[in-house]
């Protein structure tokens, strides 16, 4: 078991977001999360990541409690893809994406660009390897930070909203490496309002609404045969 | 015109007076270089910790001492900084007064920068540090890398400021009986009974002095604003 969420509740002040939420999550599994904004999908994302600490409950990940201490001996293997790219600007697309790798000695440094360009060629941006994150677009820059996160080998990579704030034209190619990391054995959880996407990716898809998880099925339970009226609601909605 | 050449002959070659001038800026030049350096690296080391503990909740009892050192050097005038080590703190050591006027400057112009580190930390969007938590990086290696970088290259101009600031200051040195450059200005008029050359000259040399440094940081800035455009 990847994870296992008890309870876990989140207030902002006097804003209940998360709701006594329970979760198990398998190895290997692709998740794919939906619902309204607001309903606490991010938060309850970066929970299982540590940057937001439960008010109450527990996330525990391979039988250990997530918190500051255990957190550090995981270093790096539950990886985080940022709506906003969050690049280094202050160092080039491979001084960004070899950093970590090499600052943690999980490789040398000759290992880390060579395993880089690897990479880099894989997303046909091995030229852009001595360009700094701003003469990138959008599409691009998201592209390298998927890499950065995989750099470091992770047995997890959360997904916070990864196309949202991409121009329409650019959101297939990373939805394409999005889909392509996908085929590896790595547990990967996807917020994102791409619904189409969400039904070619996921093996799972859980539907979030008001700090809940509303319904939680494969993908032809959620799409094709919404138990609740709020997600038949928000199916309709969208479509 | 025979006046001003007389006033000016007497200000300046009569007796070698000249030689009070560059002894004048080689203090103001001494303090101002030493205290920048110290109150640069003080600045750095008082945000740091202040940030820390902002980030990780550790070092309190540091970080109070921070606080209250930075409060009470933005809350009282240099001049009395200056006499109080001066007078009281190392009154009764051998330490040399141009020491005292490095360790006063630095001392305080620490605070500011710390300050102004600050400033550029928090300009910083904190999804860089959670892009540096997800990736595994402790608090140190998220500064020196990634928050650190880009900060300084934000508060550059700001910097600047601060050292114009500091090497003005200095002028009141002469408080506690440094020749700099003012006092020097003081002791020929004193002698000439003229205040037009030794004052314009000691404005000149600050325009030059402020005007050089600002070059200096102009050209910092672009070096370091560097693929930072975005």
């Amino acid at each position: 078991m990847v994870y296992q969420v008890k309870n876990l509740t989140k207030k902002f002040g006097e804003n209940l977001v998360l709701d006594h939420i329970n979760l198990e999550v398998k190895e290997n599994e692709k998740i794919v999360i939906i619902g309204p904004s607001g309903g606490g999908k991010s938060t309850f994302l970066r929970c299982l990541n540590l940057l937001e600490k439960p008010t109450s409950g527990k996330v525990i990940y391979h039988n250990q409690e997530l918190n500051e201490k255990t957190y550090k001996t995981i270093q790096g293997k539950i990886g985080m893809v940022f709506q906003n790219f969050q690049l280094f600007n202050n160092m080039t697309v491979i001084e960004n994406i070899t950093l970590a790798p090499i600052l943690n000695k999980i490789m040398s440094k000759k290992e880390a660009y060579q395993k880089a360009r690897t990479y880099l060629k894989q997303i046909h941006l091995e030229e852009k390897e001595r360009t700094y994150p701003s003469d990138l677009s959008g599409g691009q820059r998201q592209r390298v930070a998927i890499i950065r996160t995989l750099m470091m080998e992770p047995e997890v990579i959360l997904f916070d909203e990864p196309t949202s704030a991409l121009d329409p034209e650019m959101i297939g190619e990373v939805l394409s490496l999005i889909m392509e990391v996908g085929k590896q054995n790595i547990t990967m959880i996807v917020v994102t309002h791409e619904l189409s996407f969400a039904y070619d990716f996921a093996t799972r898809v859980l539907f979030m609404d008001q700090g809940k998880i509303v319904e939680d099925g494969d993908k032809e339970e959620i799409f094709k045969h919404p138990k609740t009226e709020r997600l038949k609601q928000f199916l309709n909605n969208t479509k | 015109m025979s006046d001003l050449l007389d006033t000016f002959y007497k200000t300046f070659i009569y007796e070698e007076r000249y030689l009070y001038f560059l002894q004048g800026l080689k203090y103001t030049l001494i303090i101002a270089f030493f205290s920048i350096l110290l109150g640069v690296f003080l600045g750095i080391v008082i945000s740091i910790i202040r940030d820390y503990h902002r980030q990780t909740k550790r070092l309190w009892l540091l970080n109070k001492i921070a606080d209250i050192y930075v409060y009470i050097i933005r809350g009282t005038p240099t001049l009395l900084q200056l006499m109080i080590l001066y007078y009281v703190v190392f009154r009764t050591s051998s330490l040399s007064p141009v020491i005292v006027g490095i360790l006063t400057f630095g001392i305080n112009s620490g605070a500011y920068v710390a300050e102004i580190f600050r400033a550029g930390y928090d300009g910083i969007d904190k999804g860089q540090r959670e892009a540096c938590k997800s990736l595994g990086l402790n608090y140190f290696k998220t500064m020196r890398y990634v928050i650190f970088p880009q900060a300084v290259a934000n508060i550059f101009p700001a910097l600047g400021n601060e050292m114009i600031t500091l090497v003005k200051e200095t002028s009141i040195a002469g408080y506690v009986g440094i020749v700099e450059l003012i006092k020097a200005a003081d002791i020929i008029s004193s002698r000439t009974y003229d205040y037009f050359f030794p004052l314009i000259v000691s404005a000149l040399v600050y325009l030059c002095l402020t005007f050089i440094l600002s070059k200096i940081m102009k050209f910092g800035e672009r070096k370091l604003n560097h693929g930072l455009s975005s």
